[in-house]
């Protein structure tokens, strides 16, 4: 058993007793991580009452070797996740970044691209930003760092380069765009704009620069997100829960 | 003497599930309960069975009655274009506590939490938006947890509030964020609904 800091984001936290949580933390330094916080639920002592939803904190945590809960025993406020009145569209899309991470990634596996990329996103999405540009770009960065990105420009199935031009044939079930040939007989095949594929590109980049100067209009958000909505759920394996929300992000 | 042993056995087993209760502390009040006096014993089991038996909730603020209408809601001494809204009847009890508040309640018996899969259809917030609608409501204080799920509450039931004339507060932030108003202490309590302030 050993002492470990890190940096981390709550995913969850679930009442374990009356003074205590269990929380999901997604930490920089160790990936995601399951712990018992006792005594969390007091006002007082070393939580300080830290360990609330989304919240960026430094904790201190014993590593169990054995299959027993990893322990908590300090939790330092970084930033606290607050979003300003009437932005419904931030805390859900809040929500969604923590749903993801806790679903796509495995404990001990850490990505600290990805903590950073949802770090910044939690931070834009608090401070009122478009809330729709910041979750696409989360979705897809996310999706780049765990090599689950759709193929964008070649065939999924050949490998061919697909014309960006016009309409272009999105598989879910292939992994990305399909040439004229490999669409035939093809199940759950999307007709996508090629203007949407770009952007998807662009959102996907690891350079920051490329996606901040990107404007994207409304009727190619809408098209993006319906078509997320989708890849995701078949990433996933299941809707998530936080994806009847989403409309609220256009509402903001 | 089997028999026995069983019996002993089944009340250790049921205080064992009340919350925050361990094997020893269900055998210390298993013993206890076995050496006082039996109508003392018999007073606990019969509050049990009153409880499950005779308590809803109010028809009106969700609050734990045993008519149809809480205490507090028949109460004509109570300021009737005030609603305070909290996430559970216990919280409820903790703003009474404090004697500073006059006024009627709201429980949503829960908080939004969608990572839980708890959405808004499933706590009280349509009987809210009722009441509010039928008119003669003034204020309405939210009183939900300083937590992100709280505020996210109050936050999505103000946003369906927004048209209506209603006064729209928010507890001051005395008490922590991130904490839950049933621990925060009575003083707490009091400056939090004395510098209540716009939402
Ligand atoms: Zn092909
Ligand atoms: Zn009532």
């Amino acid at each position: 058993m050993s002492a470990e800091n890190a940096t981390a984001i709550v995913l969850r936290t679930v009442e374990f007793s009356e003074t205590s949580l269990v929380v999901t933390l997604m930490t920089r330094e160790f990936g995601k991580v399951g712990a018992l916080a006792k005594g969390a639920r007091r006002l007082k002592g070393p939580f300080e009452s830290a360990l609330d939803l989304l919240a960026l904190c430094r904790i201190v945590f014993l590593r169990k070797s054995s299959e027993s809960l990893d322990l908590v025993t300090e939790a330092k406020l970084l930033r606290r996740f607050r979003v300003k009145k009437g932005n419904l569209g931030g805390l859900y899309g809040g929500y969604y970044v923590a749903e993801l991470l806790d679903a796509m990634t495995d404990d001990y596996d850490a990505h600290p691209e990805l903590f950073d990329l949802a770090d910044q996103t939690l931070a834009a999405l608090a401070d009122g930003e478009t809330a729709s540009k910041h979750v696409l770009r989360f979705e897809l960065g996310l999706l780049r760092i765990l090599g689950l990105l759709p193929s964008l420009e070649q065939c999924a199935d050949c490998g061919d380069e697909v014309p960006a031009a016009g309409s272009v044939a999105f598989g879910h079930l292939d992994g990305g765009v399909l040439c004229a040939k490999c669409r035939v007989g093809k199940q759950q095949v999307a007709s996508v704009h090629a203007g949407v594929l770009r952007t998807m590109t662009q959102l996907a980049d690891s350079d920051d620069r490329v996606w901040r100067r990107l404007q994207i209009d409304k009727r190619t958000r809408g098209q993006l997100r319906g078509l997320m909505n989708q890849y995701m759920a078949h990433v996933l394996g299941r809707k998530p829960r936080l994806q009847p929300y989403l409309t609220w992000l256009e509402r903001q | 003497m089997a028999e026995i042993t069983q019996a002993v056995t089944d009340l250790v087993d049921q205080f064992a599930k009340l919350p925050g209760i361990g094997k020893k502390s269900a055998e210390r009040l298993t013993y206890h309960i076995l050496h006082v006096h039996k109508s003392e014993a018999l007073a606990l089991a019969e509050a049990i069975r009153n409880v499950k038996e005779n308590v809803r909730y109010c028809k009106s603020c969700y609050n734990l009655a045993e008519q149809e209408l809480c205490g507090l809601c028949r109460d004509p001494g109570r300021q009737q274009d005030v609603i305070c809204v909290v996430e559970q009847p216990r919280d409820l009890m903790a703003l009474e506590q404090t004697g500073m508040y006059r006024g009627l309640y709201h429980v949503l018996l829960g908080r939004i939490a969608p990572l839980e899969g708890i959405g808004p259809d499933q706590l009280t917030i349509d009987a809210l938006v009722n009441r509010v609608r039928a008119g003669g409501v003034e204020e309405v204080i939210m009183a939900t947890n300083p937590t992100v799920e709280g505020d996210g509450t109050a936050l999505y039931i103000s946003s369906l509030l927004a048209e209506t004339p209603v006064k729209i507060t928010r507890l001051a932030r005395g008490i922590t964020s991130g904490s839950v108003l049933e621990y925060a202490n009575k003083e707490m309590l009091s400056d939090a609904l004395t510098g209540r302030q716009t939402f």
